[in-house]
């Protein structure tokens, strides 16, 4: 694997050209704190101040890059009464810089699902002229809730990916994954320089660091085999439903779900058709024109989502739907999480 | 191209810290901040699609002028033309105070005040009131009698620390899920202790260490009855009682009466459920009361919210921390919409019309004459005014009294008499059809300003898009319209200007400056630039002093079921919807949980009418009758119903009662009598 | 890359109403090219639109063997299909598919009995192979077909009942829940007609649609009459909003009714999650 070293003090300058060619996604930091995937700005004087709000630290990034492939809310058509529709797709080019590689894992179990049986065009489409440029977690974001190690899926990856840095403190290693990585290094090869083998020895060391610092462990495999045989047991479902208040947030958070609802809005002919997030642990997810609802059920609820995270999903494709991110756990104002279930249903101690 | 706006949330007073998603002039998602006190990176499910309604094509895009029944587009000056002209001719003909304006729990502090000051400084009337008055009016009455002010006396961070909670009157996790969810890791994780008193089964009843289901509206008896047996069995905090407090035998010599076995008679709750509540809130330190709409909507909410500060004084629980009173308000802004003086008795700060100096510092910041010093009309009493005349002319902001307003019937006939009625808001709402001039206005995502939270919280909202077509933020419209009725001192720059003339009149948020409110604001009372907000009130002494015990006797309801109309109704919110259903209603997700109203009857009950889960009854009070689907579950008691009073389709408030507490004039949403009768289908 | 999510409009040629709730729309797709290429085999569905009210998925209720046109057979149950029963002649409505990977057999059933049981809306998705098979009579053996529905006026397609009742071999059965003046047949739910007909499960096979308590108790009285899982075949509804694998509402276990159905044998419904309550 090729690799190549960058200053941290060149981030800045290497996304602002980019940001002639793509449109450029990062962590920057907003009011009070938070980091969050943004957009960086095409004009000139805001990006120089989006610039300055960049954070790449690891233990910083709240939310996933999901809503830049597939957005909360999304416009599929437009329509008129005339009976004209026109489709509504986003294909720009897009550098998505930061990816925490779970959700790098995640990205690629979205782009499984999108495109198995029916492609879904409105997020190929987004995902399709992308680069995405991972940065291992040198600490978890989310130290009581990351368990990446368990899964398998960080704190850093080792194939598959475009470019992924690795955080030595002034510099980033860059670890060149395939040929659209290189391009893209080598038409900003100012920015780059060849390691020193001391460098790449130290990148080796931060990684083996980094793994130590997932305090979080859980038996996901055990977990998998369970889950694959065994019906899960009614008291553990109860017990999640009796806390859980139906807020969504594991769904909202989760990077690997992809469920939505689909609405219409119009006025005076003119209208839109819109898909929106949908969450399987509300009720009316499931109900009928009829009424009938096999869904009725809070304990029900919980078992489907469980076991779609972590058996059918993993029937399919090998793959499970968990990657290990926490942020279920991390969002839930309750403190329900998928650590926690898999630690119950592992070790027969009450986590909820 | 993804921006991120932080903002606070719209719906209830929990007052979330999230970030709008936009794409262009489109909001398209909304994420949780991680480091906003309330939120901690968690929102519920109204917060997580805060955004949807905002986009929506039946935004209010233009100004409306209603000709013959029908309205047309029409400019904003020739809007603001015609409203000035009609209330200055009402004022002509009929006097100062035959003109009314309702302000909004939805809009921002600046809003608030500025609508107060339109009112009093332009209109010389203190006939502005806002819906504050349908929730909490009692709580502000009540407490400011007790303990000398009316709001939360903790923050929400305290929850995640007491060890205790007595929870009357409030389904927590449905209309402030972000302080239920905290009560729920309290009680699952630190074993903290639930004392719940709800006539419904709530949420919050699977984990109840207690759940006494007293009958609906013997708050105070209960009240009494607790106090009794603390008294009696000596757990009462005499130190606390002796230094903090006044009035204490007056309560001693009531509550003597309220022995258990009369109050288990009245309220309908066991001798030993009883005995056991109040042990285990007397001797827990850290013990929070917590109240809403189940305490303050009856005739007796002002002497509920009463019995309620005389219960945390008796056992010294105020004042410190995790423990005191708190009414969860229901409104994202209403805390601020009381504090800045959309009431019609105080300027901003409560500070009393009635009280000369008072109306002399704000003729003063305000460069007028003449303020007037009696107490103006409430909302309930200025949409009866409607109807008998004495008011001409309403000039409604962001609320929907034809749907939120008690005896819907009568509502409408008195909005069809009034003379002349201005609505201002963001869709045509069912109040704004019956409006002569509607104006649009620009949502909470599309302007800055501030709210302040249930738990004082004064923080700011940001503009993440433009308003849609010529749509304009309510501290624009109400600067514009003072303009063209002659008054040049509300226009301002922006929100911030407003801000800086409101700490120079308003003791509590003195310290308030923009500058300072970044980025997750502080809680009143701030007193200085440097005052660093307050987390919790009546520390070492209360507001007032000394607090004062108000003993109450139970007085019964004014509606109770009889043979004819043998039911109970109560009303009140579900999770999945907000108030009157204009936001959440155009929620994809929302509106699909509850997509019909519905009447939650017990299976009792259903039997004995013939009725099976999801058919049709008819549902009617003296005022009024509706018809909804039968929600059967035993979640009500039997002889009991509850109707959610979100939908204009079944409307709860056809039903409900229109008597009013005397002191707040907050009327009885939660006790009235209906019978049940089955719709063939 | 095609779009999948984008419907076309086809042309309302007829409009028979069944009953009192349930009214039949034959329409044709406007662009000839799209009709020239369609093609659809039965126990398929469509998503019907209309722009500005919304989606939702229908049977397709005619025969694959009677072209140029597609029937679709809608219950007026929810805020979409009330504005498609307002629809008039001449007017569009908006249609993608035909989705279903999972639909009726035909070649393999030749040459066999059939049973069909059916209960309220649920005849409709059975037609498309019904009227296949009266196209091909001569390739099956006898032909059965029980039908219940809540009262005497629910029932669909009233006139083909009585022309298919009428073939040889064939044999339609009708009850109803409630009686009413007009009702001279069988009383009670469809497992009833269990006394009337001869059901048996030699080279037989059997197709179900009705609700899911229906399917239930029918399955019952098709195992207690010799069937095999295999040959009781029955096509599911669930809420869903794409047609196309997405969405995830019909989701059940590994399966998306959508995509891997809606028709399925019981052999692989009983597979699904018992709690999905398919059964």
């Amino acid at each position: 694997m090729t690799k190549k070293v960058i200053n941290k003090s060149d981030i800045s300058k290497l996304l602002i050209d980019a940001n002639n060619e793509y449109n450029v996604y990062v962590p920057m930091e907003h009011i009070g704190g938070d980091v969050l995937f943004s957009a960086l700005s095409k004009e000139k004087n805001s990006l120089e101040e989006d610039v300055k709000r960049i954070n790449l630290a690891s233990e910083k990034t709240f939310n996933s890059p999901k809503e830049i492939f597939y957005p909360q809310l999304e416009t599929m058509m437009e329509y008129n009464d005339k009976g004209e529709i026109k489709e509504t797709v986003e294909s720009s080019k897009k550098l998505v810089f930061g990816v925490r590689p779970c959700d790098f894992h995640a990205i690629a179990h979205q782009d499984n699902f999108f495109s198995k049986n029916y492609e879904d065009k409105y997020y190929l489409s987004r995902r399709e002229n992308s680069l995405i440029v991972i940065i291992g977690c040198n600490t978890p974001p989310r130290p009581e809730a990351c368990f990446c190690t368990s899964v398998g899926t960080g704190p850093f990856l080792t194939e598959g990916f475009d470019i992924q840095l690795v955080d030595l403190d002034d510099y980033y290693l860059v670890e060149i994954g395939n040929e659209k990585g290189a391009d893209f290094i080598k038409k900003h090869e100012k920015y780059f320089s060849d390691p020193y083998r001391d460098e790449i020895k130290h990148a080796e060391r931060k990684k083996l660091e980094a793994e130590e610092k997932i305090n979080l462990k859980v038996n996901f495999n055990k977990a998998l085999q369970i889950m694959k045989t065994e019906e899960i047991p009614q008291d553990n479902l109860e017990r999640i439903a009796e806390r859980c208040i139906e807020c969504g947030a594991c769904v909202y958070v989760c990077p690997t779900c992809t469920c939505f609802d689909v609405f219409d809005d119009v006025k005076c002919g003119e209208g839109v058709r819109c898909r929106i997030w949908d969450t399987c642990v509300f009720s009316g997810y499931t109900r009928e024109a009829s009424g009938h609802n096999p869904g009725a059920k809070k304990e029900f609820r919980a078992a489907r989502r469980y076991e779609h995270k972590l058996k059918y999903d993993t029937l399919e494709t090998g793959i499970s739907g968990c990657i290990g991110c926490g942020r279920c756990l991390h969002s839930c104002p309750v403190d329900i999480g998928m650590s926690n279930f898999i630690k119950e249903i592992t070790t027969n101690q009450k986590y909820h | 191209m993804i921006k991120k706006t932080l903002t606070s949330c719209i719906y209830c007073g929990c007052g979330c810290g999230m970030y709008l998603v936009s794409d262009g002039n489109k909001l398209i998602g909304t994420e949780p901040s991680e480091n906003h006190p309330v939120t901690q990176g968690s929102l519920c499910v109204k917060g997580w699609n805060a955004h949807e309604f905002v986009n929506k094509k039946s935004r209010l895009t233009h100004p409306l002028i209603k000709k013959n029944g029908k309205f047309r587009k029409a400019s904003w000056d020739e809007a603001y033309k015609l409203i000035a002209d009609k209330f200055q001719t009402a004022q002509k003909e009929h006097g100062n105070d035959s003109v009314a304006f309702f302000s909004s729990a939805k809009t921002s502090n600046e809003e608030n005040y500025l609508m107060m000051k339109l009112s009093r400084a332009v209109f010389k009337t203190n006939n502005v009131d806002h819906c504050a008055r349908l929730c909490h009016a009692s709580t502000v009455a009540g407490l400011a009698a007790t303990f000398g002010s009316g709001a939360m006396t903790n923050s929400i961070e305290e929850f995640e620390r007491a060890d205790c909670f007595f929870i009357i009157g409030s389904d927590t996790t449905s209309q402030h899920p972000l302080i239920g969810s905290r009560i729920i890791t309290s009680i699952k994780e630190r074993g903290a202790k639930l004392l719940l008193m709800d006539p419904r089964k709530i949420h919050l009843s699977e984990m109840a260490t207690v759940h006494a289901q007293q009958k609906n509206g013997t708050d105070v008896a209960l009240l009494n009855g607790l106090m009794h047996i603390i008294i009696r069995e000596g757990l009462e905090d005499k130190k606390y009682i002796k230094d903090r407090t006044e009035n204490y035998n007056e309560l001693k010599e009531l509550v003597k009466d309220y022995n258990p076995q009369y109050v288990s008679k009245i309220t309908g709750v066991s001798e030993d459920k009883l005995v056991e509540i109040a042990k285990i809130y007397a001797t827990t330190r850290k013990a929070m009361i917590v109240y809403s709409m189940g305490i303050t909507q009856h005739t007796t909410g002002t002497d509920n919210v009463k019995s309620c500060a005389n219960i945390a004084m008796l056992t010294g629980h105020v004042g410190i921390e995790c423990a005191g009173v708190n009414p969860l308000r229901g409104q994202s802004n209403v805390q601020g919409a009381c504090d800045m003086g959309a009431l019609p008795n105080c300027y901003t700060s409560y500070q009393k019309v009635t009280d000369e100096n008072a109306r002399k510092k704000f003729e003063k910041a305000w460069g007028v004459k003449n303020l007037p010093g009696e107490v103006g009309l409430t909302v309930t009493e200025v949409v009866d005014g409607l109807g008998t005349g004495k008011v001409q002319a309403l000039y409604i902001m962001g609320e929907n009294p034809v749907v939120s307003d008690p005896n819907q019937n009568h509502v409408i006939e008195c909005l069809e008499k009034a003379k002349f009625l201005v609505v201002q808001d963001i869709f045509l709402t069912p109040t704004a059809e019956y409006a002569d001039v509607v104006l649009p206005a620009a949502s909470y995502a599309e302007k800055d300003g501030t709210i302040t939270n249930t738990e004082r919280r004064c923080e700011k909202m940001r503009k993440a898009i433009d308003a849609p077509g010529e749509a304009k933020p309510d501290w624009l419209i109400l600067g514009e319209f003072a303009k063209a009725c002659g008054y040049n001192k509300m226009l301002y720059k922006g929100p911030k200007e407003i801000m800086d003339e409101i700490t120079t009149v308003s003791p509590h948020y003195a310290g308030m400056k923009y500058s300072r409110l970044e980025p997750f604001g502080l809680s009143w009372p701030c007193l200085n630039d440097k005052h660093p907000g307050t987390k919790y009130l009546h520390k070492d002494k209360f507001a007032k002093g000394k607090g004062t015990f108000m003993p109450r006797p139970y007085i019964a309801p004014n509606e109770l079921p009889d043979e004819e109309y043998n039911f109970l109704l109560s009303t009140g919110r579900i999770y999945w919807h907000f108030h009157t259903r204009t936001m959440s209603g155009l929620t994809t997700t929302l509106e699909r949980e509850a997509p019909v109203p519905y009447v939650e009857i017990n299976p009792v009950d259903a039997r004995a009418l013939g009725v099976r889960n999801g058919g049709k009854l008819k549902v009617t009070s003296r005022r009024g009758s509706v018809e909804l689907i039968a929600t059967v579950t035993d979640k009500v008691c039997v002889k009991s119903c509850f109707i959610p009073f979100h939908y204009i389709e079944g409307s709860a408030n056809i039903l409900t009662n229109n008597a009013i507490d005397p002191v707040a004039k907050i009327p009885e949403y939660k006790v009235c009598a209906v019978k049940i009768e089955r719709v063939s289908q | 890359m095609k779009n999948d999510y984008i419907p076309y409009p086809a042309v309302i040629e007829s409009i028979i109403t069944e009953s009192f709730d349930t009214k039949t729309f034959r329409v044709k797709f406007t662009d000839k090219k799209i009709a020239d290429n369609f093609s659809y085999v039965q126990g398929q569905f469509m998503q019907i639109s209309l722009m500005g009210t919304g989606e939702a998925p229908i049977s397709i209720s005619s025969s694959p063997s009677r072209k140029g046109f597609l029937e679709f057979s809608i219950r007026s149950v929810g805020k979409l299909t009330k504005k498609i029963h307002e629809l008039k002649v001449r007017e569009k409505m908006f249609i993608r598919g035909p989705y279903g990977k999972g639909h009726f057999p035909f070649e393999e059933i030749k040459g066999k009995n059939l049973i069909f049981v059916a209960g309220g809306i649920g005849l409709p998705p059975l037609r498309s192979l019904i009227n296949l098979i009266m196209d091909n009579r001569k390739d099956f053996e006898n032909v059965k077909i029980l039908y219940g529905c809540k009262t005497a006026d629910e029932f669909c397609f009233k006139d083909e009942l009585k022309a298919w009742n009428k073939i040889p071999n064939t044999e339609v059965l009708l009850t109803v829940d409630k009686k009413t003046d007009d009702w001279t047949g069988r009383v009670g739910v469809v497992t009833e007609l269990w006394k009337d007909a001869d059901i048996k499960s030699d080279n037989a096979v059997a197709f179900l649609c009705g609700p899911p308590i229906m399917i239930k108790f029918v399955v019952q009285k098709l195992e207690g009459s010799g069937f095999s899982d295999k040959n009781i075949i029955m096509t599911l509804e669930r809420h869903m909003k794409c047609g196309i694998g997405k969405c995830g509402h019909c989701n059940v276990g590994d399966k998306f009714i959508c995509v891997d159905g809606p028709v399925f044998t019981c052999a692989e419904v009983k597979k699904f999650p018992k709690k999905d309550g398919a059964m």
